[in-house]
Protein backbone atom coordinates (compact mmCIF):
# COMPACT_ATOMS: atom_id res chain seq x y z
CA UNK A 1 0.00 0.00 0.00
CA UNK A 2 2.96 2.38 1.01
CA UNK A 3 4.56 1.82 -2.44
CA UNK A 4 1.58 2.88 -4.33
CA UNK A 5 0.96 6.04 -2.07
CA UNK A 6 5.32 6.54 -3.08
CA UNK A 7 4.08 5.96 -6.79
CA UNK A 8 1.65 8.39 -6.91
CA UNK A 9 3.88 10.84 -5.11
CA UNK A 10 6.65 10.53 -7.44
CA UNK A 11 4.42 11.42 -9.95
CA UNK A 12 3.07 13.91 -8.71
CA UNK A 13 6.32 15.50 -8.00
CA UNK A 14 7.49 14.73 -10.98
CA UNK A 15 4.57 16.46 -12.98
CA UNK A 16 5.21 19.30 -11.00
CA UNK A 17 9.15 19.63 -12.05
CA UNK A 18 8.10 18.91 -15.23
CA UNK A 19 6.09 22.34 -15.54
CA UNK A 20 8.60 24.34 -13.36
CA UNK A 21 10.95 23.01 -15.55
CA UNK A 22 8.64 23.80 -18.98
CA UNK A 23 8.31 27.33 -17.62
CA UNK A 24 11.70 28.24 -17.03
CA UNK A 25 13.02 26.94 -20.56
CA UNK A 26 9.69 28.82 -22.25
CA UNK A 27 10.51 31.91 -20.47
CA UNK A 28 14.45 31.29 -21.51
CA UNK A 29 13.43 30.56 -25.02
CA UNK A 30 11.40 33.89 -24.96
CA UNK A 31 14.14 36.24 -23.41
CA UNK A 32 16.90 34.72 -26.08
CA UNK A 33 14.95 35.38 -29.20
CA UNK A 34 14.35 38.83 -28.03
CA UNK A 35 17.77 39.78 -27.21
CA UNK A 36 19.77 37.55 -28.89
CA UNK A 37 22.99 39.54 -27.55
CA UNK A 38 22.32 38.46 -24.15
CA UNK A 39 22.16 34.49 -24.69
CA UNK A 40 25.46 34.12 -22.80
CA UNK A 41 24.05 35.56 -19.34
CA UNK A 42 20.39 33.71 -19.87
CA UNK A 43 21.65 30.44 -20.60
CA UNK A 44 23.97 30.70 -16.94
CA UNK A 45 20.63 32.08 -15.27
CA UNK A 46 18.74 29.19 -16.33
CA UNK A 47 20.89 26.32 -16.18
CA UNK A 48 21.27 27.44 -12.41
CA UNK A 49 17.41 28.27 -12.10
CA UNK A 50 17.08 24.44 -13.46
CA UNK A 51 19.09 22.96 -11.26
CA UNK A 52 17.67 24.41 -8.51
CA UNK A 53 14.48 23.22 -9.71
CA UNK A 54 15.15 19.44 -10.45
CA UNK A 55 17.04 19.13 -6.59
CA UNK A 56 13.23 19.30 -5.89
CA UNK A 57 12.41 16.20 -7.84
CA UNK A 58 15.56 14.35 -6.24
CA UNK A 59 14.89 15.40 -2.46
CA UNK A 60 11.66 14.01 -3.72
CA UNK A 61 13.53 10.64 -4.90
CA UNK A 62 15.62 10.22 -2.50
CA UNK A 63 14.45 11.18 0.66
CA UNK A 64 10.81 10.31 1.08
CA UNK A 65 11.45 6.90 0.70
CA UNK A 66 13.58 7.29 4.03
CA UNK A 67 11.03 9.23 5.87
CA UNK A 68 8.45 6.14 4.78
CA UNK A 69 10.49 3.42 5.99
CA UNK A 70 9.99 1.54 3.00
CA UNK B 1 36.41 0.33 3.03
CA UNK B 2 32.99 0.03 4.69
CA UNK B 3 29.31 0.58 3.72
CA UNK B 4 29.11 3.22 1.12
CA UNK B 5 25.82 4.93 0.88
CA UNK B 6 24.06 4.12 -2.67
CA UNK B 7 20.57 4.30 -3.89
CA UNK B 8 20.17 0.64 -2.96
CA UNK B 9 20.30 1.76 0.98
CA UNK B 10 18.90 4.72 0.85
CA UNK B 11 15.62 3.36 -1.21
CA UNK B 12 15.67 0.41 0.73
CA UNK B 13 13.60 -2.52 -0.77
CA UNK B 14 12.58 -0.30 -3.53
CA UNK B 15 16.43 -0.01 -4.82
CA UNK B 16 17.04 -3.73 -4.96
CA UNK B 17 20.61 -4.90 -4.52
CA UNK B 18 22.22 -2.00 -3.63
CA UNK B 19 23.31 -0.58 -6.85
CA UNK B 20 25.14 -2.95 -8.11
CA UNK B 21 24.67 -2.57 -12.07
CA UNK B 22 25.71 -6.37 -13.37
CA UNK B 23 29.52 -6.20 -12.38
CA UNK B 24 30.94 -8.18 -9.76
CA UNK B 25 33.19 -5.64 -8.46
CA UNK B 26 32.25 -2.40 -7.08
CA UNK B 27 34.10 0.16 -5.33
CA UNK B 28 34.73 3.70 -4.89
CA UNK B 29 38.76 3.59 -5.11
CA UNK B 30 38.40 1.27 -8.04
CA UNK B 31 36.46 3.64 -10.33
CA UNK B 32 37.67 6.47 -8.89
CA UNK B 33 41.60 5.25 -9.71
CA UNK B 34 40.26 4.78 -13.68
CA UNK B 35 39.40 8.81 -13.05
CA UNK B 36 42.63 9.46 -12.16
CA UNK B 37 44.64 7.21 -14.56
CA UNK B 38 42.64 8.96 -17.40
CA UNK B 39 43.13 12.12 -15.87
CA UNK B 40 47.07 11.81 -15.58
CA UNK B 41 47.45 10.31 -19.63
CA UNK B 42 45.54 13.10 -20.61
CA UNK B 43 47.04 15.71 -19.05
CA UNK B 44 50.31 14.37 -19.78
CA UNK B 45 50.01 13.71 -23.22
CA UNK B 46 48.46 17.38 -23.40
CA UNK B 47 51.88 18.74 -21.47
CA UNK B 48 54.04 17.56 -24.48
CA UNK B 49 52.45 19.29 -27.12
CA UNK B 50 53.60 22.77 -24.75
CA UNK B 51 56.90 22.72 -26.74
CA UNK B 52 56.05 24.45 -29.87
CA UNK B 53 55.13 27.86 -30.29
CA UNK B 54 51.69 27.07 -31.79
CA UNK B 55 49.79 24.24 -30.34
CA UNK B 56 49.59 21.51 -32.65
CA UNK B 57 48.97 18.35 -30.31
CA UNK B 58 44.93 17.64 -30.51
CA UNK B 59 45.27 16.71 -26.47
CA UNK B 60 47.13 20.31 -26.02
CA UNK B 61 44.60 22.57 -28.07
CA UNK B 62 41.44 20.57 -26.09
CA UNK B 63 43.02 21.28 -22.98
CA UNK B 64 43.34 25.38 -24.04
CA UNK B 65 40.21 25.43 -24.61
CA UNK B 66 38.87 23.58 -21.46
CA UNK B 67 41.10 26.20 -19.73
CA UNK B 68 39.16 29.41 -21.94
CA UNK B 69 36.25 27.91 -21.02
CA UNK B 70 36.32 27.30 -17.54
CA UNK B 71 38.38 30.95 -17.55
CA UNK B 72 35.87 32.24 -19.25
CA UNK B 73 33.03 31.42 -16.62
CA UNK B 74 35.09 31.84 -13.01
CA UNK B 75 36.04 35.67 -14.62
CA UNK B 76 32.43 36.07 -15.82
CA UNK B 77 30.91 35.12 -12.78
CA UNK B 78 33.28 36.04 -10.34
CA UNK B 79 34.78 39.04 -11.36
CA UNK B 80 38.37 40.58 -12.62
CA UNK B 81 39.68 39.21 -8.46
CA UNK B 82 38.26 35.80 -9.63
CA UNK B 83 41.57 34.46 -11.92
CA UNK B 84 42.82 33.17 -8.98
CA UNK B 85 40.07 30.50 -8.51
CA UNK B 86 40.74 29.27 -11.81
CA UNK B 87 42.67 26.15 -10.29
CA UNK B 88 40.06 24.96 -8.18
CA UNK B 89 37.07 25.35 -10.44
CA UNK B 90 39.03 23.71 -13.09
CA UNK B 91 40.11 20.75 -11.02
CA UNK B 92 36.80 20.44 -9.78
CA UNK B 93 35.11 20.31 -13.30
CA UNK B 94 37.54 17.96 -14.73
CA UNK B 95 37.26 15.16 -12.00
CA UNK B 96 33.48 15.55 -12.25
CA UNK B 97 33.48 15.59 -15.66
CA UNK B 98 35.63 12.53 -15.80
CA UNK B 99 33.77 10.55 -13.61
CA UNK B 100 30.56 11.19 -15.47
CA UNK B 101 32.10 10.20 -18.55
CA UNK B 102 33.34 7.17 -16.77
CA UNK B 103 29.75 6.48 -15.98
CA UNK B 104 28.70 5.80 -19.41
CA UNK B 105 31.06 3.15 -19.66
CA UNK B 106 31.54 1.36 -16.96
CA UNK B 107 29.01 -0.05 -14.15
CA UNK B 108 29.12 2.51 -12.09
CA UNK B 109 31.51 5.55 -11.25
CA UNK B 110 32.49 7.71 -8.62
CA UNK B 111 30.16 10.18 -8.86
CA UNK B 112 26.93 8.15 -8.81
CA UNK B 113 28.48 7.29 -4.98
CA UNK B 114 27.13 10.08 -2.74
CA UNK B 115 29.79 10.09 -0.22
CA UNK B 116 31.86 11.08 -2.68
CA UNK B 117 29.89 13.70 -4.12
CA UNK B 118 29.38 14.76 -0.53
CA UNK B 119 33.12 15.51 0.16
CA UNK B 120 32.95 17.04 -2.82
CA UNK B 121 30.57 19.26 -1.74
CA UNK B 122 32.55 19.77 0.96
CA UNK B 123 35.41 21.17 -0.06
CA UNK B 124 33.46 23.40 -2.22
CA UNK B 125 31.75 25.20 0.39
CA UNK B 126 34.58 24.91 3.27
CA UNK B 127 36.82 26.94 0.66
CA UNK B 128 34.11 29.33 0.71
CA UNK B 129 33.57 29.92 4.31
CA UNK B 130 37.27 30.05 4.14
CA UNK B 131 37.33 32.55 1.44
CA UNK B 132 34.51 34.58 2.98
CA UNK B 133 36.66 34.58 6.18
CA UNK B 134 39.27 36.10 4.32
CA UNK B 135 38.02 38.44 2.40
CA UNK B 136 35.45 40.31 5.17
CA UNK B 137 37.01 38.64 8.94
CA UNK B 138 35.55 36.24 10.85
CA UNK B 139 33.24 38.09 12.40
CA UNK B 140 32.41 40.20 9.08
CA UNK B 141 31.53 36.42 7.86
CA UNK B 142 29.31 35.33 10.22
CA UNK B 143 27.75 38.78 10.83
CA UNK B 144 27.24 38.81 7.35
CA UNK B 145 24.19 35.69 7.76
CA UNK B 146 22.15 37.75 10.33
CA UNK B 147 21.26 39.77 7.33
CA UNK B 148 20.62 43.63 7.47
CA UNK B 149 21.62 45.56 10.33
CA UNK B 150 18.10 45.96 12.70
CA UNK B 151 18.17 47.92 15.58
CA UNK B 152 15.76 47.72 19.22
CA UNK B 153 13.63 44.63 19.49
CA UNK B 154 14.25 43.72 15.91
CA UNK B 155 17.59 41.94 16.79
CA UNK B 156 15.07 38.87 17.23
CA UNK B 157 14.41 38.79 13.67
CA UNK B 158 18.08 38.72 13.20
CA UNK B 159 18.72 36.15 15.31
CA UNK B 160 15.83 34.21 13.18
CA UNK B 161 17.69 35.54 9.98
CA UNK B 162 20.85 34.27 11.83
CA UNK B 163 19.85 30.38 12.41
CA UNK B 164 17.97 29.97 8.70
CA UNK B 165 21.09 31.58 6.64
CA UNK B 166 23.49 29.20 9.00
CA UNK B 167 20.67 25.93 8.10
CA UNK B 168 20.92 26.61 4.31
CA UNK B 169 24.65 27.14 4.45
CA UNK B 170 24.48 23.09 5.52
CA UNK B 171 21.62 22.66 3.28
CA UNK B 172 24.46 24.11 0.05
CA UNK B 173 26.53 20.50 0.58
CA UNK B 174 23.12 18.39 0.56
CA UNK B 175 22.28 20.19 -2.27
CA UNK B 176 25.28 20.20 -4.51
CA UNK B 177 25.97 16.08 -3.39
CA UNK B 178 22.73 15.24 -4.36
CA UNK B 179 22.20 16.99 -7.16
CA UNK B 180 25.51 15.36 -8.99
CA UNK B 181 24.26 11.76 -7.06
CA UNK B 182 20.79 11.86 -8.40
CA UNK B 183 21.64 12.61 -11.95
CA UNK B 184 23.83 10.36 -12.08
CA UNK B 185 22.86 7.52 -10.31
CA UNK B 186 19.70 7.91 -11.83
CA UNK B 187 20.68 7.59 -15.48
CA UNK B 188 22.08 4.29 -14.42
CA UNK B 189 18.75 3.37 -12.93
CA UNK B 190 17.13 4.26 -16.13
CA UNK B 191 19.22 2.24 -18.44
CA UNK B 192 19.19 -0.93 -16.14
CA UNK B 193 15.04 -0.24 -16.12
CA UNK B 194 14.98 0.37 -19.95
CA UNK B 195 17.22 -3.04 -20.65
CA UNK B 196 14.91 -4.83 -18.65
CA UNK B 197 11.98 -3.41 -20.47
CA UNK B 198 13.98 -4.87 -23.99
CA UNK B 199 15.18 -7.47 -21.98
CA UNK B 200 12.33 -10.00 -23.78
CA UNK B 201 13.33 -9.19 -27.34
CA UNK B 202 17.07 -8.57 -26.73
CA UNK B 203 17.16 -5.22 -27.85
CA UNK B 204 18.82 -2.89 -25.10
CA UNK B 205 16.41 -0.10 -25.09
CA UNK B 206 18.89 1.41 -22.23
CA UNK B 207 21.43 2.21 -24.84
CA UNK B 208 19.28 4.75 -26.52
CA UNK B 209 19.17 7.07 -23.56
CA UNK B 210 23.29 7.40 -23.70
CA UNK B 211 23.13 10.65 -25.50
CA UNK B 212 21.03 12.38 -23.03
CA UNK B 213 23.44 10.87 -20.85
CA UNK B 214 25.92 12.60 -21.96
CA UNK B 215 24.25 15.86 -22.04
CA UNK B 216 23.95 15.19 -18.24
CA UNK B 217 27.40 14.52 -17.74
CA UNK B 218 28.03 17.73 -19.19
CA UNK B 219 25.94 19.76 -17.37
CA UNK B 220 25.86 18.64 -14.35
CA UNK B 221 29.76 19.23 -14.13
CA UNK B 222 29.04 22.80 -15.30
CA UNK B 223 26.59 23.21 -12.76
CA UNK B 224 28.46 22.18 -9.95
CA UNK B 225 31.13 24.72 -11.01
CA UNK B 226 29.16 27.41 -11.88
CA UNK B 227 27.16 26.67 -8.40
CA UNK B 228 30.77 26.95 -6.95
CA UNK B 229 31.63 30.38 -8.51
CA UNK B 230 28.28 31.88 -7.48
CA UNK B 231 28.82 30.94 -3.97
CA UNK B 232 32.58 32.26 -3.85
CA UNK B 233 31.63 35.43 -5.47
CA UNK B 234 28.73 36.15 -2.91
CA UNK B 235 30.64 35.79 0.22
CA UNK B 236 33.57 37.83 -1.89
CA UNK B 237 31.79 40.37 -4.05
CA UNK B 238 32.70 43.46 -2.32
CA UNK B 239 35.55 43.73 -3.41
CA UNK B 240 34.55 45.26 -7.17
CA UNK B 241 31.57 47.27 -6.60
CA UNK B 242 31.59 48.23 -10.40
CA UNK B 243 29.79 44.91 -11.80
CA UNK B 244 27.22 44.87 -9.12
CA UNK B 245 24.49 44.55 -11.18
CA UNK B 246 25.97 41.84 -13.56
CA UNK B 247 25.56 39.25 -11.43
CA UNK B 248 22.86 40.43 -9.31
CA UNK B 249 20.72 37.99 -11.33
CA UNK B 250 22.76 34.65 -10.26
CA UNK B 251 22.40 36.35 -6.34
CA UNK B 252 18.45 36.22 -6.97
CA UNK B 253 17.99 33.08 -8.56
CA UNK B 254 20.08 31.41 -5.70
Amino acid sequence: MTGHVFGLGIGLAALGVAIGLGLIGYSAMQGMSRQPEAIGKIQTAMLIALAFVELVFLLTVFVVPGSLKI
Amino acid sequence: MGEVLTAGTLLGAAGGEGGAHGASYEGLFVYLGIVVVILFLFLANAKQGLNNRVFKKWTTQWTEQLYLFIENMTVGIIGGHGRKYIPLIMALWMIIFVSNIVSLFFPTAPTADLSFNLALALISIGYVQWEGMKANGVAGHFSHFAGPKLGGGLVLISLMIFVIELISEVMKNVSLSLRLFGNIEGGHQAVVAMNELGAGVYIPIGFFLLPVKLLTCVVQALIFTLLTCVYISLVTHHEEEGHEHSHGELAGAH
